[in-house]
């Protein structure tokens, strides 16, 4: 017979491991799914914040059983948005000093793929950047864009607007829904990397629709809840979990349905390779699994060399339909 | 169709089961009445800690990780980092399930019963002995059986084996997953949701009734204790109201978690529910001895399958949750099935502590020497039986209560032998199915 089991006497923690000042439990709301308004999920990921480590909650993600929606449910309230995005959130300063080579890559890569999109855009067109962040994308935009290209951004986080601001960038701290913006229509609004940030999408995307010209388009680049990366790590560390930030996750087909219930048409839906989300899988498993901080330190926005190798991974999948990312074009219908 | 339209729904129990209940309809927007007996919510998910330090439920329970992030107190519970099940045969252990493939009789008669195929079980006896092999099934299984239901196993349904679950494989892959992770993988816990190395047993602080507490949280107007349903009055097979404290409530819907028995009594209008008055549910006394030390069993769960002993299993629930204890002391819960009224039930806590000791002392030479003493709980439905009597009619219970508007939900309610986490996600499915019945869901909003 073996010997028993043993555990030490000492009183084990409760809840997820989180950092100094974060041992309070997040105050956490039940939702609804937000494209179909079922209360009919399955669940299908259970983890923590294995990335910020902001509180010792356990969180889960469900699957709606009637539309397909991944979503964070029951998920942090508001009122905790200040605690969810701790002032070393990586959007907050993503810039070149702190990111170097990769940053620079990036930059170049974005460029082609914002570009893409601005084609049919006059000279002095309009564009709004909806969860902006620090800016990175309004900035790409000014260095490679049209010179007459007029460019806002929008964001509640006061850091992220002040990192903006020091990019020289017109960014205000708000919500699309509630903010008064402009009574000039914009040609253009970018949602990259947003929509699954967002409380409520329908009532986002409906008030961004106000907002453009009559045929405006909206871009919105998101997770694909449907990619090999998710598949691969479903159950627990898939980064596009994001675990709490990331409070709805789409597939083509559920990021359909909410374009066309948010009064736009799906002009083009297409995918689009990120590394970023394999790379944070097999972190988040290595952290679960007290992997040695070397071996986890290779598998960051910070390692060229992972993101290298996933980039070429993903870019295979992308051609075989299937990326990291899903990127709709929708117009705001007539 | 339904009862009285604009009236609320009435849910009997604030057990888990209830209590999942009533946040469904919360979120549903649909109005309802929490009715509890007792004066505090939780029901067999109560916690007891007494003076000395000790923390024990009815039975060892701990719950997932996943139904902790569910109900939102994953912050307030903590990692079971172990747990593992131990077989006493011939006085030799044998870890369970896999140890007992070890045993040449077990495994040769096991893959002979699998590769002879075998024809529909009569009974939970020819179950077992076809699907585990004679030497297992007689020397194992079925002792255990007879031990926990208080039947033979020959009066026994097959269905009773038909609960069990998971196969080898996929057992040890959990079993190897929980190993390495450190993590106490649930495996055959789960029947509702899949199983997998992301999910494992938590145990909330100061017990399971943070859990409900959580659950009853904001549901003060609609809760409503110390107040046990004296009859469910059914009019044309539909379920009219309740009465409570005398009084009659119109209701559109009743949602029991009553034992079976119970709810057959409760009912009035209606021979419908009249063969579940026959169901029965074995009572249990779970005997908490503390000793000094730690790790007195082999394992977390011992089975027992040894005729003559008055428990069939014991669990030191400190081997996975050491917390349960004050440090260098420890508590092992022996199950023993008895009878309401019968000369167990009436012992003292001390005398069925001592009759425990007696025979542990056989077991693990010198363990009373560490005795520290004895709390007893008592409960008159632990687990359903399913008898052969009255198999057809639990089949068609299984389907409906056979009344317009009454469900019955839960452990006791459902009369299956269900866990912690299955309550759960069966509850939401089968209310899912109750509003999503062609106008009733409309109809039970409307009344808001």
């Amino acid at each position: 017979m073996a010997s028993p089991a043993t555990t030490p006497d000492a009183p084990a923690r409760t809840g997820a491991p989180c950092r100094e000042g974060g041992e309070r439990p997040l105050a956490l709301v039940p939702v609804r799914c937000c494209v179909c308004d079922a209360d009919d999920a399955d669940p299908v990921a259970v983890g923590e914040d294995f990335e910020y480590r902001t509180s010792p909650d356990l969180f889960l993600a469900v699957r709606c059983r009637r539309c397909g929606l991944v979503y964070l449910n029951p998920r942090p309230d508001n009122c905790e948005l200040d605690r969810i995005y701790p002032p070393d959130y990586h959007a907050f300063n993503f810039s070149e000093g702190e990111f170097g080579f990769v940053y620079k890559v990036r930059r170049r890569l974005e460029a082609r793929r914002l570009l893409s999109c601005c084609r049919s855009l006059d000279a002095d067109a309009r564009i709004l950047d909806i969860g902006c962040g620090d800016g990175f994308h309004l900035d790409v935009l000014r260095e490679y864009g049209l010179p007459g290209w007029r460019l806002e951004g929008i964001d509640p986080s006061e850091r992220a607007v002040e990192a903006a601001g020091k990019r020289g960038l017109k960014v205000r701290r708000g919500l699309v829904q509630e903010i008064d913006l402009s009574p000039d229509p914009y040609d253009l609004a970018l949602m990259i990397a947003t929509i699954e940030h967002v409380d409520d999408p329908p009532a986002v995307l409906t008030a961004v629709g106000r907002l453009l010209k009559p045929g405006g388009r909206v871009v919105v680049v998101t997770d694909n809840a449907d990619s090999p990366d998710a598949g691969l790590f479903r159950g627990r560390h898939w980064g596009g979990y994001h675990f709490p930030r990331h409070w709805n996750l789409f597939t083509a087909s559920t990021l359909r349905e909410l374009a066309l219930n948010s009064g736009f048409e799906v002009e083009s839906l297409s995918y689009v390779a990120s590394p970023v989300n394999w790379v944070y899988s097999i972190r988040n498993r290595m952290v679960d699994r007290g992997s040695p901080r070397w071996l986890i330190d290779q598998f960051s926005l910070r390692t060229p060399v992972s993101l290298a190798f996933f980039t070429l991974v993903d870019s295979v999948l992308c051609w075989m339909g299937k990326g990291c990312l899903l990127r709709a074009v929708l117009r705001k219908s007539p | 169709m339904h009862g009285a339209v604009g009236a609320p729904i009435a849910i009997i129990g604030a057990g888990l089961a209830g209590l999942t209940a009533a946040t469904f309809f919360r979120r549903q927007g649909i109005p309802f009445l929490l009715y509890e007996a007792g004066s505090a919510v939780a029901g067999l998910a109560t916690s007891f800690h007494d003076p000395d330090g000790f923390t024990y439920d009815f039975g060892a329970h701990f719950i997932t990780n996943r139904l902790a992030a569910a109900v939102g107190v994953g912050a307030g519970c903590r990692t079971v980092e172990s747990y593992g099940e131990c077989v006493r045969v011939r006085g030799k252990f044998h870890r369970y399930p896999l140890g007992l493939l070890k045993v040449p009789r077990y495994l040769s008669d096991a893959l002979r019963s699998r590769m002879t195929g075998s024809r529909p079980a009569d009974s939970a006896a020819e179950w077992f002995r076809a699907t585990y092999g004679r030497a297992m099934a007689d020397e194992v299984a079925i002792p255990l059986l007879e031990a926990w239901s208080g039947v033979p196993a020959t009066g026994l349904a097959a269905s009773v084996g038909e609960k069990l679950g998971s196969s080898v494989w996929k057992t040890f892959y959990l079993k190897v997953a929980s190993l390495r992770l450190r993590r106490a993988v649930a495996s055959g816990y789960s029947h509702e949701m899949p199983e997998s190395p992301d999910v494992w047993h938590v145990y909330p602080e100061g017990g399971l009734g943070l859990l409900c507490r959580r659950l009853a949280a904001g549901l003060d107007d609609s809760l409503r204790l110390d107040s046990p349903v004296e009859a469910i009055e059914v009019e044309s097979n539909r379920v009219r109201a309740v009465r409570v404290h005398g009084r009659e409530q119109p209701v559109s819907a009743v949602i029991s978690t009553a034992p079976c028995h119970v709810l057959a009594r409760l009912v009035r209008g209606t021979d419908a529910l009249r063969p579940m008055a026959r169901f029965k549910y074995r009572p249990m006394i779970f005997a908490n001895l503390r000793f000094e030390g730690r790790g007195l069993l082999p394992d977390t769960v011992l089975w027992i399958p040894e005729p003559g002993r008055p428990f069939f299993r014991l669990t030191e629930t400190t081997q996975s949750m050491p917390w349960l204890a004050p440090p260098g002391k420890t508590l092992v819960t022996a199950d023993l099935g008895c009878e309401v009224g019968d000369e167990l039930w009436k012992l003292e806590d001390e005398a069925i502590g001592h009759r425990c000791l007696s025979h542990l002392d056989e077991i693990f030479p010198g363990v009373r020497e560490k005795y520290l003493g004895c709390r007893v709980l008592r409960t008159p439905v632990a687990y359903p039986v399913f008898l052969r009597d009255y198999e057809a009619d639990r089949r068609r219970f299984e389907q409906s209560t056979g009344v317009d508007g009454l469900f019955s939900i839960g452990r006791n309610g459902e009369f299956a032998h269900l866990l912690m986490e299955d309550v759960y996600w069966r509850t939401l499915k089968r209310l899912r199915g109750v509003v999503a019945i062609p106008g009733r869901g409309r109809d039970l909003r409307c009344a808001a």
